[in-house]
């Protein structure tokens, strides 16, 4: 899956070309460079497929058009769009509905804490900062990736060419499954809406690394249904506490008796 | 505009409850990524109850879907989840497999049992 896009389509330097040596080029070069990457990458297929199934969701549970672009653009990150959106749906209280997105984004701590090191160079706090939000899953994977083969210089543009197609183009694909879900026959916006569960949920299947990652995704979804029955307005935390905590103790007791 | 506003309330939630309890940690990871040790036990239980979480949230999705769905016949929905994630392993653990197969089973079902 990741290797539709090869670090070597990139011409990396051009001196040998040229002959005269540029160590330093523009920035935009190199900016229109990771867009090229962004729309070569399969990674970046699958995420514009699961945003619009995310579109046909938000239609479906009635979430407002505008407030689901705008989450794309300011919160971009997908599992926490989710959550938030699944709290609108089930009337969760706001200070609920944060605490669980907060949960579920404390990922992206170490995610960019890992890539930011790696993409850098010289770029003030400013710059750091707006590039940390450009963070997500999709981009990290794309970065760590690609950016080896990049010159330290030139990775932050690279960078935001790259990742601001990823998210962009997850906006525009989140309007294209809202005006779908619309329009095409109700067999087909089923098919729409199921995107989202089946994509995460394979993706989930596929990340899981080891017992702990598998007992959490399990007690996931059996507390599901169990806590529909009485969860009320806490039943997100409930099933992400009991079960992620209860995956977590198997997880360290079996680490210590080893 | 009030708090009882829906689309009103939706932008607000999209602000207080998910920008910036998701960005907090994006940004704190620049400003404190000295080094961050992905193996710590805190971040072994954050992994973890964000994945019972979002397992929730996916099985919410499949067994109490709110909207059109709903008219899709529950033994459908999860006959098509086995088929995704049968798919999945058949086809050496791709994702696009899982997806292509499910979705199939899911439109072809509901064309033919709704």
């Amino acid at each position: 899956m990741s290797q539709a896009f090869n670090c070597r389509d990139i011409p990396v330097t051009e001196q040998t070309e040229t002959g005269a040596p540029t160590p330093e080029e523009a920035p935009h070069v190199w900016f229109w460079r990771g867009v090229r990457a962004a729309v070569l990458s399969v990674q970046g297929v699958v995420l514009f497929a699961s945003f619009i199934g995310f579109g046909g969701l938000i239609r479906d549970v009635g979430f407002p058009l505008g407030a689901a672009l705008l989450s794309t653009l300011v919160i971009w990150a997908l599992p926490a769009q989710l959550i938030l959106v699944g709290g609108f749906a089930a009337g969760s209280p706001i200070a609920v509905i944060a605490l669980a997105v907060g949960l579920s984004s404390v990922r992206f701590f170490p995610l960019v804490a890992s890539v930011m090191p790696m993409i850098r160079g010289k770029s003030g706090l400013g710059t750091q900062l707006l590039a940390s939000h450009y963070v997500a899953v999709s981009a990290w994977v794309e970065s760590i990736r690609l950016m080896p083969a990049i010159p330290v210089e030139a990775r932050m543009p690279f960078f935001f060419g790259l990742s601001n197609v990823f998210v962009l183009g997850s906006a525009v694909a989140t309007l294209v499954g809202y005006l779908l879900a619309g329009t095409l026959p109700q067999a087909l916006v089923n098919g729409l809406v199921f995107l989202t569960p089946i994509v995460f949920l394979l993706q989930l299947v596929r990340n899981a690394r080891d017992s702990v990652d598998w007992l959490a995704l399990g007690f996931g979804l059996i507390l599901a249904p169990v806590f529909a029955q009485f969860g009320g307005a806490y039943e997100l935390l409930w099933i992400g506490l009991i079960g992620g905590g209860a995956a977590y103790g198997i997880g360290r007791w079996r680490r210590t008796r080893a | 505009m009030s708090l009882s506003d829906p689309i009103f309330y939706a932008y607000l939630l999209v602000i207080l409850a998910g920008f910036l309890p998701t960005d907090v940690f994006r940004f704190a990871a620049v400003l404190f990524s000295r080094r961050i040790n992905e193996d710590s036990e805190a971040l072994i239980f954050v992994r973890a109850v964000a994945t019972a979480l979002l397992a929730g949230v996916i099985a919410r999705l499949v067994l109490a879907p709110s909207g059109d769905l709903a008219g899709v016949p529950l033994w459908l929905r999860l006959a098509t989840i086995a088929a995704g994630v049968a798919a999945y392993f058949l086809f050496r653990k791709s994702v696009f497999a899982g997806v292509i197969v499910a979705e199939i089973a899911i439109i072809g079902g509901a064309i033919l049992f709704r």
